[in-house]
């Protein structure tokens, strides 16, 4: 697919070639929109051995816990299905003994990879941490969880997290180019950083746009070209998630089936072989949900438009040239201008 | 006579009581949320909704399904990262936020990660979030109970409220003055704290609520206010708000499961015949 070094391929390319095994890798969605087919394709392909870093562990990071990929976690959220009676992929591991996992405020999580991505080794965070478990508490990390320094203008003791780059993100957004560049709207949360910070970046997009709607719209643009290993096209890529402007949150498979079968272990394994296993790329996944469920389930949650005004992005000229063919502040034309370097001797043959 | 409500409804409405208009206000879903636009709607017209996700000045069209969820709104003013919306709130821009209970303790401290050990947990709660930041730097942090336990001594402490007490936040010298739970609102009343020792104590109930109702659920001896008040019936202009904008609030936790889970099984019986 694509010529030889196109950045456009599928997922199952993008994964095994930069996704390895033993890696720190992070989910760069928060909350909404989350990477679901490159995070199903990471599990088919049965990657193992990751750090993993989330900052809102929903069903993104209970599939990769339950495939067995993920040996530590970072993250300041644990999904839970069925409340108190009910159970988390995460929970059963750290029982097991097979999953190890550091706890963090959202700003303290999020500030790592801010450090990360502006090239710090710390950064400053909200000292008031400082009172809680989620401080005194060490988990993997051990001293390096947070470290306290003075502050060298105030002489104040200040809270520090260590600079996090991860090998890799996975990440999908609404729109991209061929070449990378990766636009995404809404809310924002900890989506840049944990991308920018991260050494290889793999996108999933709704859909691959051209060069010129990119050029038109640079502010939507979180992720420039020169950042991205792969891009690849998959609508729907984040079902059951929503994408804005896209589709809405699959209740029905979210909170429904999802979250039904996560409450056990067998649950979560039995649909994982249904939803993940036995379907080897989405469209083969949208298929399965369409013989299923029908084709209304999805029609239900398709956005209907809602354009942002546009913003006027045009200026006076486009042209050092007026229209009588002046330069606008020298008063000369071309050949003016060629005349007189010739008679002031500055052309050389 | 006015309407009659459910506990859940009187709680969401008690909190929107929480906010004052021209105030910026961080919410999370659920009754926050509700209360939010309940808020906004009725009595604070001018307040500042906003999201840690970045989401700011929101018009919540329908109750959202995630702290991050923009499909809900009508629009929104302002879209900033995570970072900076705690950044404002560390700088003091922020009036009053919103935390649910997991367990609370009798000076409003919270634990929201562990039941038992942390490492081999009996229950992993979801974790702090952006709960310890938001309780350490909101002027002011409204804690609503729904599910959770008043214990004497949490498992796992993810957010300080008064610490031991007395001046003990103010003497760390982490924390703005002033700053700390000021209310915990449950479905049966309204704790607030003392001003010296800050603990927490019944300051107002609700109707149809005994004391002996409230105490049953307490560990320690609970303190109640001299001028202990009962709190006003929702008017039917508030309960039909609610009931508009977020009907599975006012279904509750068990009935909306259950309803949900009928009407999945229906859903895939029509498509499967």
């Amino acid at each position: 697919m694509g010529e030889v070094n196109s950045k456009v391929m599928r997922a199952k390319e993008a994964v095994a070639r930069f996704v390895q095994d033993g890696d720190e890798l992070v989910i760069g969605n928060y909350t909404v929109g989350s990477c679901a087919e490159l995070v199903y394709e990471i599990i088919r392909q049965n990657k193992k051995g990751f750090t993993l870093y989330s900052q809102s562990g929903i069903f993104d990071v209970e599939v990769l816990v339950a495939g067995g990929c993920v040996d530590r976690l970072v993250s300041t959220y644990v999904m839970r299905s069925g409340g108190k009676k009910g159970g988390s992929a995460v929970e059963r591991a750290l029982n097991a003994g097979t999953l190890q996992i550091e706890d963090y405020t959202n700003f303290d999580y999020n500030a790592r990879l801010v450090a990360g991505m502006h090239g710090f080794s710390y950064m400053q965070v909200l000292e008031g941490v400082m009172a809680t478990d989620l401080f005194r508490k060490r988990g993997f990390m051990g001293e390096d969880k947070f470290r306290v320094i003075r502050c060298p203008y105030t002489g104040k003791d200040t809270v520090t997290v260590p600079a996090a780059n991860p090998d890799v993100c996975v990440i999908h957004v609404q729109r991209a180019d061929e070449f990378g560049n990766a636009q995404y709207w809404g809310a924002m949360g900890s989506v840049a950083a944990a991308a920018l910070a991260s050494k290889k970046i793999i996108v999933s997009c709704e859909e691959i746009v051209d060069h010129e709607i990119i050029q038109s719209s640079p502010h939507l643009t979180i992720i420039p070209a020169y950042r991205v290993n792969a891009v690849v096209e998959i609508p729907w890529g984040a079902h059951p998630t929503e994408v804005l402007g896209y589709y809405n949150l699959d209740y029905f498979m979210y909170n429904g089936l999802f979250s039904s079968a996560a409450a056990t272990a067998d649950g979560l394994k039995e649909w994982m072989e249904e939803w993940v296993y036995e379907c080897p790329d989405r469209p083969s996944y949208i298929e399965h949900y369409i013989r299923k469920f029908g084709t209304a389930a999805l029609d239900e949650i398709k956005a209907k438009p809602l354009y942002s005004a546009p913003a006027n992005y045009g200026s006076a000229f486009h042209s050092r040239w007026d229209r009588n063919g002046k330069e606008r502040s020298m008063g000369v034309t071309r050949v003016q201008l060629e005349n007189l370097l010739k008679e002031k001797g500055k052309l050389y043959e | 006579m006015s309407k009659s409500y459910t506990l859940d409804e009187l709680l969401a409405i008690a909190v929107a009581k929480e906010i004052n208009d021209y105030e910026n206000v961080v919410l999370g879903v659920g009754v926050p949320m509700t209360a939010g636009a309940l808020a906004k709607a009725l009595f604070a017209p001018h307040a500042t909704l906003m999201m840690e996700s970045g989401i700011v000045d929101i018009r919540p069209l329908l109750s959202l399904n995630n702290i991050a969820d923009a499909h809900s709104c009508k629009g929104f003013s302002y879209a900033t990262d995570l970072f900076s919306a705690f950044t404002a709130t560390y700088r003091g821009f922020v009036d009053v936020c919103f935390l649910g209970v997991g367990q609370v303790d009798k000076y409003g401290n919270l634990n929201t990660t562990v039941i038992g050990d942390y490492d081999k947990p009996t229950l992993r709660l979801p974790g702090s979030g952006g709960a310890a930041d938001f309780i350490s730097y909101s002027k002011r942090t409204v804690l609503t109970m729904r599910g959770g336990t008043f214990v004497d001594k949490l498992d796992y402490l993810t957010s300080p409220g008064y610490l031991e007490g007395g001046d003990s936040r103010d003497k760390t010298g982490l924390f703005p003055k002033g700053s700390g739970p000021s209310a915990l609102i449950s479905t049966k009343g309204i704790f607030r704290f003392d001003p010296v020792t800050k603990e927490m104590y019944l300051s107002q109930i609700h109707p149809g609520v005994s004391l002996e109702n409230v105490r049953k659920d307490i560990p320690w001896d609970l303190k109640v206010a001299p001028d202990l008040t009962e709190t006003m019936r929702p008017t039917d202009e508030e309960i039909d708000f609610i009931r508009d904008f977020a009907p599975e609030l006012s279904a509750g936790r068990q009935l909306a499961v259950e309803l949900r889970a009928a009407y999945q099984m229906e859903k895939s019986r029509l498509h499967c015949v």
